[in-house]
């Protein structure tokens, strides 16, 4: 991995790499890559994705309403809330 | 009181030998004296000794009526914090419980505490845990396998009958193996993952370890059926292994897989491994060789998979709602950045960043599509081989428990190589168990046995009869060095 | 002066008419206290799972067969990634791989011209949160939205001006609200668009870079964003600068778009298939039984009213193309005879009363049973016509019934036929030059009488017996 495509994967995934330890993950991710590109020697063509190992599918479900307000539970287990609202800082755009 | 068994305790609490309320307070009295295994994250006491006052067993009840269960901490628990064994949910309260605790707490078994795990499930150790190691019953220092740590360092220890683990990739059945316990990981879909906080969704499947194939039926009975709020529950009634453990399956034949390589095994793996087939044949199986020709991709195909999957799902874990948020936030970004970095440690780190890159554009289909492909030639394979055998027989984990730190520090991929034999039947969706079956250097090892989808009870059977004639399971564990 | 033409692609957000969310059963009622319509699936909780609403995907399946789409019968669910404090998971539930509608056509009509306009596609997705930055500190969330099932309809880019552009969207507000896939509702948010917007020389074959207008929530605006856009591409690029591909945000005070603040660095959503979410099958069986259910169209009701009730062309038209009219004139129906006096009703006074007050019908105070009442009044002649708008403006002010305004304000009209003639004897008597003139062939003098009645009895005159019997008068 380079320097940008680290960049860009630790923005994406919103985390800070300590200096101290950075070094050490990256060569952590590098022998990762390294064991996962092995992949590339099955031959897969024609082999359809298996996402899920059950190949079923989802049932669904009548739109009846069934829900309780849990609004002050929410609320007090958010970090920071007021009444009505979870909080965070302001946000533009 | 210590290394009883369900059937054990059950017996004594119908014929009055000990009320559930005597039994669970010597529970915890055992539990405060074992601290320094360090495999509770949190203890129930309170609500449990409630609960035991409360509960008059006879011989009509559950058999589960008054036993006490470890939960693995990552089981929402409805007012009893449920931290993953992450700094990130450290304090977080659930509001709701679980599908596996509610159907267990409604089968009359008392909750005990919550186990210590690796963060998030992720590791082979129990050593990313944000709340610390936990050490082998069976020697000080030494690991208890991973991530399931704390369920079968509580119940190798002897302090209870019975704990849930998950299992992504190994995570009930090496712990087992590590500990000397026998654990089962059911079909994808037989248990709920509601309120099962999730690591890598396709691949989770929650399972009991125990000390016994018949403690682990009744468990798994008690935990399996359809539920409506998970799409992934398979639309069955609970499994039936408990009263299917005495139905006769003759002359099964079983698989031994020539990609595993059992001849590259250190001598007294590879003697163990022998002597129970020895011990299969003498059951009435026959031992036969097969071939799943992609089976050695399983680890690169599950190291794609459960990252990108988990890169995703802890994608929650941002400060807002709940868990860690971080005193440095000033704007959005930091709330976000320092949030997730502080409550966060190295090993998921590095699963997040590995996810998000085999995810992101340009390497889509070289990685995450392509596991996926592979993952289908895998389970083909393993359909191949189901036409030949009933069931696949291979050591649960390369080695016996190691020290700890003395694996994957240097390259982590060296600790991934844990789950070699496991990986592929979540892969699958396979269910699969582990069973203790000897020892190398005094420490216990594990023998797995997968079966075919939803053939629980042929495995649990089989189990049961290879624990008739033998005695792997009911050695304790000698408590070396504490 | 260099000659320029724009390409458009829409993608249309309409909010499904469920009753709960798409993959929870939390209510997805608008209006509600702020985090009360949020479930522990909608929180995004550790350990929750999304299930799947069979009626988002039926009211999906009604828009699809009504655009002549194929609709897939196995559809999936992808997640998009991405963070932001109103998406409480971290990445939203999509369809990107299988959607459950794919191609489709909608007709619009610009000036006279007809004109189809190919669809990508539509699929389900939920909707997000709300961030409210006014009157605290930092932001607040509120996820009641957050769930809420939305309907993504991607046009090809085929519109080739901000005209089209919104005739389109009016044909989709059309059939989302004739099919009761939608309220309809813009200025609740049940209808939104993004543009596509790009610009090139005419006949250039290559398509210009374009921009994306987001988060368009009015017809008017639709029109004023997509002009505005237009014309900065083209200044930028005749003053030899290039368009950047960006995100843009129209601005209806200032009439200007301007980029979004950049979150779009290193913009990139990670779509893959939810693994929380098995594929969604929909049967033969559940096609046929969408299709019995299926309502009927502007198309069929312009023919019926024609047909059955006898309404002139152009009251059909005007009627059977809003949802909102054509309910009210069928409800009304059901408790009047009058076809042609309600439609004209409608279409007439009604509708000037509306554009007035530039309001939906059922957003007033008028009711189907008052203006229904209110036609069976002028049919039994107890008011004329003339009145009956009197009538029809205290309705709309007051809701009252059209009996209760007649009784009180004694707007009854007078059917006593020697009332009347007496009345007729007065005004003959004050008018003698007028007679005589009649009587000597100026005819048209009759209007002036007719005229004189109506203002002796304030419009009350039953005007059938008051022509009768001035007839006689003047012409014995």
């Amino acid at each position: 991995m380079d320097d940008q495509t680290v960049r860009t994967i630790c923005y994406l995934s919103r985390l800070r790499l300590d200096d101290e330890k950075s070094k050490k993950i990256l060569s952590d991710l590098d022998t990762i890559i390294e064991m996962i590109d092995s992949l590339s020697s099955s031959n897969t063509e024609n082999i359809s994705p298996l996402y899920n190992p059950l190949e079923e599918t989802a049932r669904k479900f009548n739109d009846k309403i069934k829900s309780d307000n849990n609004k002050e539970l929410f609320l007090e287990n958010a970090p920071e809330s007021d009444e009505n609202f979870f909080l965070v800082p302001k946000v533009v755009d | 009181m210590q290394f009883k068994t369900i059937k054990e305790i059950n017996a004594g609490l119908v014929s009055k030998k000990f009320s559930a309320e005597e039994f669970i307070k010597d529970t915890f009295d055992l539990i405060n004296k074992n601290k320094v295994l360090n495999c509770f994250i949190s203890l129930n006491e309170e609500n449990a000794l409630a609960k035991a006052k409360k509960i008059k067993v006879s011989k009509d009840s559950h058999l589960l009526s008054g036993i006490p269960i470890a939960q693995k901490d990552l089981f929402c628990t409805k007012g009893t914090k449920t931290t993953c064994g992450s700094k990130m949910l450290e304090n977080f309260n659930p509001p709701y419980s679980s599908k596996v605790v509610d159907a267990l707490d409604a089968a009359g078994s008392i909750c005990v505490g919550k186990t210590n795990m690796d963060e998030f499930a992720m590791g082979s150790s129990n050593e990313t845990s944000f709340f610390g190691n936990v050490h082998n019953p069976w020697k000080k220092g030494f690991v208890p396998g991973g991530s399931s740590g704390g369920a079968a360092c509580s119940v190798a220890a002897g302090l209870v009958p019975a704990a849930t683990g998950t299992d992504t990739g190994g995570s009930i059945r090496q712990p087992a193996a590590l500990c000397g316990l026998t654990g089962i990981k059911p079909t994808y879909g037989r248990i709920s993952r509601w309120g099962m906080i999730a690591f890598a969704s396709s691949l989770d499947q929650a399972g009991p370890i125990c000390r016994t194939a018949e403690d682990c039926s009744i468990l798994l009975d008690a935990m399996s059926g359809y539920d409506s709020r998970d799409t992934t529950s398979l639309n069955l009634d609970s499994t039936n292994t408990f009263a299917d453990l005495n139905k006769p399956y003759e002359n099964l034949r079983i698989g031994v897989v020539d990609e595993f390589n059992i001849d590259a095994l250190n001598r007294e793996s590879q003697k163990l491994f022998n002597e129970s087939l020895k011990v299969f044949e003498s059951l009435g199986a026959s031992i036969h060789n097969i071939s799943l020709p992609n089976i050695n991709q399983s680890v690169p195909t599950y190291y794609v998979i459960a990252p990108a999957e988990c890169s995703s799902n802890l994608s929650r874990y941002d400060g807002v709602k709940f868990g860690h948020r971080s005193l440095e936030a000033e704007d959005l970004e930091s709330l976000y950045i320092n949030s997730r970095s502080e409550g966060f440690g190295d090993e998921v780190k590095r699963r997040i960043l590995i996810g998000t890159y085999v995810l992101s554009a340009g390497y889509y289909d070289a990685y995450y599509k392509k596991a996926q492909q592979v993952r289908r030639l895998i389970k083909n394979d393993f359909e191949e081989a189901f036409k030949e055998v009933d069931l696949i027989v291979s050591p649960t984990s390369p080695s016996e428990a190691f020290g700890f730190g003395s694996k994957g520090t240097q390259d982590p991929t060296e600790l991934y190589l844990e789950d070699l034999y496991t990986i592929s039947s979540n892969l699958a969706g396979l269910p699969a168990l582990s069973m203790p079956h000897g020892f190398v250097n005094g420490l216990p090892v594990g023998i797995q046995l997968i079966g075919n989808y939803l053939e629980e009870s042929m495995i649990l059977n089989f189990a049961n009869r290879f624990q008739q004639s033998t005695d792997f399971h009911n050695a304790k564990p000698t408590f070396e060095g504490f | 002066m260099m000659s320029w033409e724009c390409v458009i692609g829409l993608e249309a957000h309409v909010q499904l008419s469920t009753e709960t969310k798409l993959f929870s059963r939390a209510s997805t009622s608008f209006g509600e206290e702020p985090n009360t319509n949020v479930n522990l699936v909608d929180c995004g909780l550790p350990g929750v799972l999304p299930t799947v609403n069979k009626n988002a995907f039926y009211k999906a399946i009604r828009f699809g067969l009504a655009v002549d789409a194929d609709i897939n019968q196995t559809s999936l669910f992808d997640r998009k990634n991405y963070f932001y404090p109103d998406l409480p998971k971290g990445y939203q539930i999509t369809q990107m791989e299988l959607p459950i509608v794919s191609g489709g056509k909608v007709e619009i009509e610009i000036e006279g011209a007809k004109k189809i306009i190919n669809l990508t596609r539509a699929h389900l997705e939920e909707d997000a949160g709300k961030s409210i930055h006014e009157g605290m500190d930092g932001t607040g969330v509120d996820l009641n939205r957050a769930g809420t099932p939305l309907l993504e309809i991607v046009s090809e880019p085929e519109i080739s001006s901000a005209k089209e552009a919104v005739a389109y969207m009016k044909a989709i507000h059309q059939i989302v609200t004739f099919l009761d896939v939608s309220d309809g509702n813009m200025s609740q948010g049940s209808l939104r668009c993004d543009a596509n917007v790009s610009v090139r020389k005419k006949g250039d074959e290559e398509l210009g870079t374009r921009t994306e207008i987001k988060n368009i929530n009015s017809f008017r605006f639709i029109e004023k964003a997509i002009n505005y856009e237009i014309e900065r591409q083209i200044d930028v690029i005749e003053s030899g600068e290039s368009v950047t591909q960006e995100t843009r945000l129209y601005d209806s005070i200032k009439n200007e778009t301007r980029p979004m603040r950049s979150k779009e660095f290193a913009n990139d959503y990670r779509y893959f298939p939810d693994p929380d979410l098995l594929p969604v099958m929909i049967s033969d069986a559940e096609i046929e039984e969408i299709k019995a259910t299926f309502p009927e169209m502007p198309k069929d009701k312009f023919v019926r009213y024609q047909s059955e009730f006898n309404i002139p062309e152009n009251d059909a038209q005007i009627i059977s193309s809003s949802k909102n009219l054509a309910t009210f004139f069928e409800e009304c129906m059901e408790n009047t005879k009058d076809a042609k006096l309600l439609s004209n009703i409608i279409i007439g006074d009604i509708s000037s009363l509306l554009n007035k007050e530039n309001i939906e019908i059922i957003d007033s105070k008028l009711s189907t049973k008052n203006v229904s009442e209110l036609v069976n009044l002028v049919t039994e002649g107890v008011i004329s016509g003339k009145i009956a708008k009197t009538v029809l403006e205290e309705t709309w002010d007051s809701g009252l019934s059209p009996i209760e305004i007649v009784e009180s304000s004694g707007l009854k009209q007078i059917d006593d036929d020697d009332e009347i003639e007496r009345i007729i004897d007065q005004i003959i008597s004050e008018h003698p030059d007028q007679v005589s003139a009649y009587k000597g062939g100026k005819d048209k003098l009759f209007g002036f009488f007719v005229g004189q009645i109506m203002k002796a009895t304030q419009g009350k005159a039953n005007p059938a017996s008051a022509n009768k019997i001035l007839k006689d008068k003047l012409d014995n």
